[in-house]
């Protein structure tokens, strides 16, 4: 019970205050608890072990130690009904045969705590809205960017074409001709050429992407048909380097809805990649099989593999990985970022699986519905 | 259009304090072609002006004003996306609150509404500290400065502010505005070429951020 006291203030601290009044018995059972604690801990409290309610953090609980201390506010942390404690000061009385106890949150630690709050909260939100300002800046420098690099690769692909086409056409007409020396000359200015056309392409591919300019002309096809022959045209560069390109299917595989074209590039550049990097002698396989509404290619090779931190910057444009190719192929390092997204605008899924020393298989999944 | 059923959703949600409700009405309104004005004007500018009446009157206390503006901010975060996607027309602006002054709500929409319209509008936040305030207006060399006094008695602040900007950039435009202005407080300051009092957005839209267009 509460003890004798003013009514109108006994009234209060019973039921109005928002300070914690407790009757505890010397072995430490509470006998009475206020309306606020009761709230605050969510439990009736009367005739529960004092400890049920003060959290204490593995030093048994002192209530003489508190007597003692009766000319200092006590810090103590009371359990909520919100599973999250509070701490508040308490002021603890000796009525004889029980101890009244008086708690009360700190004002100034709750105000110092509100203010800190609001300004990192304004700090926040200032930081945010400069973040939004910062990415639509570079949101539109990169729009900038992909417009410079579709302008420069798109004017340079003539100049380009047409060094390669007359380096082929020197490499023709003076055969016999040339010393080893020049001919070696014409074949590096071809290689390179080619090369920087590719690039081009592939550049022109990325920026038109980037832009959001992927258009696709989706038609019915066969795709088995299309990876067919993708795989013959590949097996004439991969039998120069010994390597055999087997196509297997589980299933018949129905026609679908996709652009054959862009799909084709998809498969040219996969399965050129895996005959890049697989070692003489060894066999790239192409799986074909239906898994529910998706059919799904797997492109599997026995190269060097990729290592597992690598992995995650594989799609992206630029990127290469620290394996080197098996007969000195050179890379864009946009590949991949376009055959990524050319199966994203296709609503389809890729990924790869891959193991150092064992080789890589990567896989992409097409909807067999448009 | 946001409806008065809407809007009393809305503001009974931020009144107790459910985030969640409110960014769901938000995330929906953005979705539909209401303007970002519009937004602004008869969503957050209307609830926390009710919030400020409230207060006033001893309705609400000053933490659950200050929940609500914290709810308010996380919400206009979701505009930004289309705020920022405006071309930029060269122009800057540096928007501030008075010394004193904690509101800033309302310096940051007529921020927002300086981008949306393609200006830099750059938002120095609440309680800015006037030397900072010259050093920053120095390194930018803004076209126009924007100072909020959400309440009254900074008045004296903003005169003071107002003053010494005045001595070090005499031909810089300030406008002033702001809930603080309800009681008056303009006559304190000799309006001319380079003062001037903005009572809206849509005032401050009009005068400052639609190309005026010249006729032959």
């Amino acid at each position: 019970m509460m003890p004798d006291t003013n009514p109108f203030l006994a009234d209060y601290l019973m039921h109005d205050s928002s300070i914690i009044c407790l009757v505890i018995a010397k072995d430490g059972t509470i006998q009475y608890a206020n309306t606020f604690a009761k709230a605050l801990s969510g439990k009736n409290l009367q005739g529960h072990a004092l400890n049920e309610f003060f959290v204490d953090f593995g030093v048994a609980l002192d209530l003489h130690g508190f007597l003692n201390a009766s000319t200092e506010k006590s810090l103590v942390n009371v359990s909520t009904s919100a599973d999250l404690p509070e701490t508040y000061f308490f002021r603890f009385y000796d009525l004889g045969n029980s101890i009244l106890a008086l708690g009360e949150s700190d004002c100034h630690e709750v105000g110092l705590l509100r203010k800190n709050f609001l300004e990192l909260n304004h700090e926040l939100n200032n930081l945010t809205r400069e973040l939004h300002k910062k990415n639509a800046e570079l949101r539109k420098l990169n729009t900038l960017k992909n417009q410079f690099l579709g302008i420069a690769a798109h004017d340079l692909r003539n100049p380009i074409g047409i060094i390669m086409s007359y380096s082929d056409f020197l490499l023709e007409e003076l055969e016999g001709e040339l010393n080893d020396d020049q001919k070696h000359m014409l074949e590096t200015i071809e290689s390179s050429s080619e090369f920087m056309l590719h690039l081009l392409e592939e550049l022109l591919d990325i920026t038109a992407m980037e832009s959001g300019k992927l258009r696709l002309e989706s038609q019915k096809t066969d795709l088995l048909g299309l990876i067919r022959l993708n795989a013959n045209l590949n097996g004439v560069i991969a039998a120069k380097k010994n390597i055999a390109i087997r196509v297997e299917w589980f299933e018949p595989i129905p026609e679908i809805w996709i652009d054959a074209h862009k799909i084709e590039q998809v498969m040219n550049n996969l399965i050129s990649n895996a005959v890049k990097f697989s070692l003489p002698g060894t066999t790239v396989s192409v799986n074909i099989f239906l898994s529910g509404d998706h059919v799904t290619i797997a492109i599997v090779d026995q190269g060097p593999g990729i290592p597992a931190h690598e992995l995650d910057q594989l799609f992206k444009p630029f990127q290469r990985t620290s394996v080197r190719s098996t007969g000195g192929e050179k890379s864009t390092g946009l590949g991949l970022s376009i055959v990524r997204n050319i199966i994203l605008g296709h609503r389809g899924k890729i990924w790869v699986d891959s193991k150092v020393g064992v080789g890589s298989t990567f896989y992409f999944s097409l909807p067999v519905k448009a | 259009m946001i409806t008065d059923e809407l809007y009393n959703t809305y503001q009974s949600n931020l009144l107790s304090g459910s985030r969640s409700a409110c960014t769901q009405i938000v995330a929906d309104l953005i979705h539909t072609d209401l303007s970002i004005k519009d937004l602004y004007v008869h969503l957050f500018q209307r609830s926390m002006y009710e919030m400020g009446t409230l207060w006033e009157q001893n309705k609400i206390s000053v933490a659950t004003e200050h929940m609500c503006t914290a709810i308010t901010e996380s919400l206009i975060n979701m505009c930004y996306p289309l705020i920022f996607s405006a071309e930029h027309c060269g122009k800057k602006a540096v928007i501030t609150c008075t010394p004193g002054e904690y509101h800033h709500i309302g310096a940051r929409m007529v921020a927002d509404h300086f981008e949306l319209h393609g200006w830099d509008g750059y938002f120095l936040g609440a309680n800015t500290p006037t030397n900072e305030l010259i050093r920053f207006i120095r390194e930018h060399q803004p076209d126009l400065l924007a100072i909020s006094m959400s309440v009254y008695f900074n008045l004296p602040n903003l005169k003071t502010l107002v003053d010494k900007i005045q001595r070090e950039y005499p031909d810089l435009t300030i406008l002033l505005g702001g809930q603080g202005f309800r009681w008056g407080g303009t006559d304190v300051f000799q309006s001319g070429d380079h003062i001037h009092f903005i009572t809206s957005l849509d005032e401050l839209e009009q005068k400052y951020l639609i190309p005026k267009r010249h006729d032959a």
